[in-house]
């Protein structure tokens, strides 16, 4: 039987330890799913979780935390609609976030480009859009695709397939649309 | 491109990753401000854990937390049985028919800006039956949980704003219904009062009374935080 105050001592050891390396990635996270007032708040829920459940930190803590960020968004972001739908009675609603918004360093610049992007993300299940930006944006190989969604590894691999392969079509979909409605169409894409 | 999903990393398609990242919101997002996240971190940290070396006391504070209640208000509530539905859950489980049952605790994504959904629980008639003292071992089980405010008592119905979901499937609202006559017996079971916040947990599409669903109580919230682990 370990004593309390000793495993106590641990776990804060090893959230000291962890946790620093945690805020940046956790912050990006939040930053590209919610507005700039909600992921401060949902932050500082995520770190108290891990905080709370130091005893369990992974040794590759980020993918795990990653999860716990987004159960903490969800429950937000409910909160957030409801307040949404309240103030739709008085005023007009916020269009929602749209999935590419912000300015980018080397952002994609052809607008064209980036609607197709945005529209074709948009097009996708948002389960396999979620899937596609922790893969390009958060960068996860899809073993910690699995962890962040508590899917197994062999699962997080095909859906990942699936989802590149659906936002191709997509792409080349708005691509070839956009072709055709031009003058002098160089012809279909091959992508 | 080979099709070995097994095999499906960054290698693989290194172009549509890259395109994907020139679309990162968070690009351009300075880094934090480390004066800012170490007081953020110490925040944090001067928090209370819970959890560990409590497990002792948790029958002691559901006792104290139960006190006052008439045995007959148990009885009451131990002949109150949930049927139903959960209307919001099944659709959510209906939009992905492929591998991925999803567990408890699991928030599911939220997507887009569809209807609200509800998770509906009704209560019916059912022999009465006796209470246990609730435990987290017993509260863990539940297939969904979840802290809400009770926004309205109307017809029949407690209407709930969660703020937080434990277990199950997260929905918008929850509705807990009952027949007529039973109203009261769910009301006075439960104690719903308009703008006061509650810790609910249902088993099936069955509300857990006897002391599981209850006012969020610091006894109550201690429970629930072993059950689930928070």
């Amino acid at each position: 039987m370990v004593d309390p105050a000793e495993q106590d001592a641990r776990d804060r050891a090893r959230f000291e330890e962890l946790a620093p390396t945690l805020v940046e990635p956790l912050r990006r996270f939040l930053a590209r799913r919610t507005d700039a007032d909600t992921a401060e708040d949902v932050l500082a829920d995520t770190l108290l979780v891990c905080w709370r459940r130091a005893d369990q930190l992974p040794d590759a803590p980020l993918p795990w935390a990653y999860g716990v960020a987004r159960n903490c968004l969800a429950n937000a972001e409910r909160g957030r609609r409801r307040q949404q739908r309240v103030a739709a009675r008085i005023a007009v609603v916020d269009p929602p976030q749209a999935s590419t918004a912000g300015p980018g360093h080397d952002a994609v610049t052809d607008p064209d480009l980036a609607a197709d992007l945005d529209a074709a993300l948009a097009a996708l299940r948002e389960e396999e859009a979620e899937l596609l930006r922790l893969w390009a944006w958060e960068q996860l190989t899809p073993a910690e695709l699995a962890v962040v969604l508590d899917i197994s590894a062999n699962a997080a691999s095909i859906r990942l397939h699936r989802a590149r392969g659906r936002l191709r079509e997509e792409l080349a979909a708005r691509k070839d649309g956009r072709a055709a409605g031009h003058e002098g169409t160089r012809g279909r894409s091959s992508r | 491109m080979t099709d070995d999903p097994q095999h499906d990393d960054a290698q693989h398609d290194p172009e549509l990753r890259a395109l994907l990242r020139g679309a990162d919101p968070a690009a351009s997002l300075p880094p934090a401000d480390p004066a800012r996240v170490a007081r953020l971190l110490e925040d944090v940290m001067s928090k209370p854990r819970h959890g560990e070396d409590s497990s002792t006391t948790t029958g002691e504070n559901r006792a104290s937390g139960t006190r006052g209640r008439s045995p007959l208000t148990w009885l009451v509530a131990a002949a109150a049985v949930a049927l139903i539905g959960v209307l919001g859950v099944g659709a959510l489980l209906g939009a992905d028919d492929e591998d991925d049952v999803p567990t408890a605790g699991d928030a599911p994504a939220v997507s887009g800006d569809a209807e609200p959904s509800v998770t509906r629980l009704e209560v019916a008639d059912a022999p009465a039956g006796r209470c246990m003292v609730p435990t987290p071992e017993v509260l863990a089980g539940a297939s969904l949980a979840f802290e809400g405010t009770v926004t309205e008592l109307v017809d029949g119905t407690a209407v709930l704003e969660p703020s937080e979901f434990f277990a199950g499937r997260s929905t918008d609202t929850v509705e807990v219904t009952a027949p007529s006559e039973d109203l009261q017996a769910l009301i006075s079971a439960v104690d719903f009062q308009v703008g006061e916040r509650y810790l609910v947990a249902a088993d099936g599409a069955q509300v857990m009374v006897c002391g599981f669903s209850d006012l969020a109580t610091p006894a109550q919230e201690q429970l629930y935080a072993e059950a689930f682990n928070r």
